[in-house]
């Protein structure tokens, strides 16, 4: 085939794929939708939902996953485009691994020596690392599929960045549910998990995201 | 400089929404400087070889135009697009090399020889395509027929012709893609 033949036949399909933005959302709200129903449904939210949510001392941890999963969300637009990989700035994830080891310095500091072990195991951790990986798959799985709709020229940071985005958004989910409040806890058990599928995810980035 | 990159952002913006052929103008644009940048970099693929990785490059342009970002850049974008098809074009023929063209530039000069612009792999693919999808991307093509021509030929609707169309050109890429490795 020639060139210019390729060319008219480029030409004549006019039918455009949706921008990446909205691929993004279309996937990843009704998927946040899903994981909220079903920690509503089947753990339940704390009693004390309401006044956690503004205690600063239990909503930190839903802030912070939080920023982690729209920041990163927001890097995996970037990704997405083929140039992207010179426009995107990882360091915003850094802030947020950076804040999360100063609150649990900080939690280790303050708490006392012999109720620290206490702190750190809690009583929920297989819960926690359960629950988190579940309420990640259709989170994870929306961002990567956004990926592959798009044009990423580093597919191992990019599935990295589809972890964090999912895994970040499903924490801050479980977070509702879940009554550990000591960043001795979350900080290693949350972040344990959101490490866990970020790897998973960036292993499939590195397969999936080529074109 | 600056206002040439500004017709292909012009160009491409209004590719993306809608104009068919604003869209075959920029493609017919840049298509002379892609090719130049594929024989720069891969040169020892030969003529034929560079034409089909630039093919692969333009499908890929195609299949991927909506992830440029409208107001941007369109050069950093393009060159993104060409790069990875060349270092992709280059990881699927593994370590084979053709033999350096220089060596064959005169005889090539004497020698009209093939259309430079005549590529085989698009070819080859196309034929993998199933029967009914191969034969609407050949009518238009090959034979230059517009969509509303092949759907009568074919007896299909237009927006049956647009949407198997469509498809074929997702299909060929992933097809390229599996034929490399």
């Amino acid at each position: 085939m020639k060139t210019d033949d390729l060319i008219r036949t480029l030409a004549a399909d006019t039918l455009r794929p949706r921008p990446l933005m909205a691929t993004l959302l279309l996937g990843l709200i009704p998927a946040l939708a899903i994981a909220l129903a079903a920690v509503w449904l089947t753990l339940g939210f704390r009693a004390d939902i309401g006044s956690a949510l503004v205690s600063p001392v239990s909503a930190v941890r839903i802030i912070l996953t939080g920023i982690l999963g729209i920041a990163a969300a927001r890097l995996a637009l970037v990704l997405a485009r083929p140039e992207g990989v010179q426009a995107a700035r990882l360091w915003p994830l850094a802030v947020v691994a950076v804040a999360a080891l100063g609150l649990l310095l900080w939690a280790y500091v303050t708490t006392p020596a012999e109720a620290r072990q206490m702190a750190t195991i809690g009583k929920t951790i297989t819960t926690c690392l359960v629950t988190i990986p579940l309420l990640s798959i259709l989170p994870v799985a929306s961002v990567l599929y956004t990926l592959r709709q798009g044009a990423t020229t580093a597919p191992a940071r990019a599935g990295f960045v589809a972890g964090l985005a999912g895994s970040g958004l499903a924490a801050a989910i479980y977070a509702l549910h879940c009554t550990e409040d000591s960043p001795l806890f979350y900080v290693t058990w949350y972040g344990l998990a959101i490490m866990g599928i970020t790897l998973v995810s960036t292993l499939i980035g590195a397969r999936l995201l080529r074109w | 400089m600056a206002d040439q990159i500004d017709a292909w952002g012009q160009l491409l913006a209004a590719a993306n929404a809608g104009d068919a052929r604003a869209y075959a103008r920029f493609l017919q644009t840049v298509t002379p400087v892609l090719r130049g940048i594929v024989r720069a970099k891969a040169g020892g693929l030969g003529v034929a070889g560079c034409e089909d990785v630039l093919q692969e490059v333009l499908l890929a342009v195609h299949l991927k135009r909506h992830t440029w970002e409208p107001g941007g850049p369109v050069r950093p974008w393009l060159y993104a697009i060409t790069r990875y098809k060349v270092v992709d074009a280059f990881r699927a023929r593994g370590r084979k090399i053709d033999l350096p063209i220089e060596d064959f530039a005169e005889v090539l000069a004497a020698d009209p020889g093939p259309d430079p612009t005549e590529a085989a792999d698009m070819a080859k693919m196309i034929g993998m395509l199933d029967g009914r999808a191969a034969d609407i991307v050949r009518r238009i093509g090959l034979e230059g027929a517009t969509v509303a021509e092949t759907g009568q030929a074919l007896t299909m609707s237009e927006g049956a012709v647009r949407v198997a169309l469509h498809r074929a050109l997702k299909t060929l890429a992933i097809l390229r893609e599996r034929h490399v490795k």
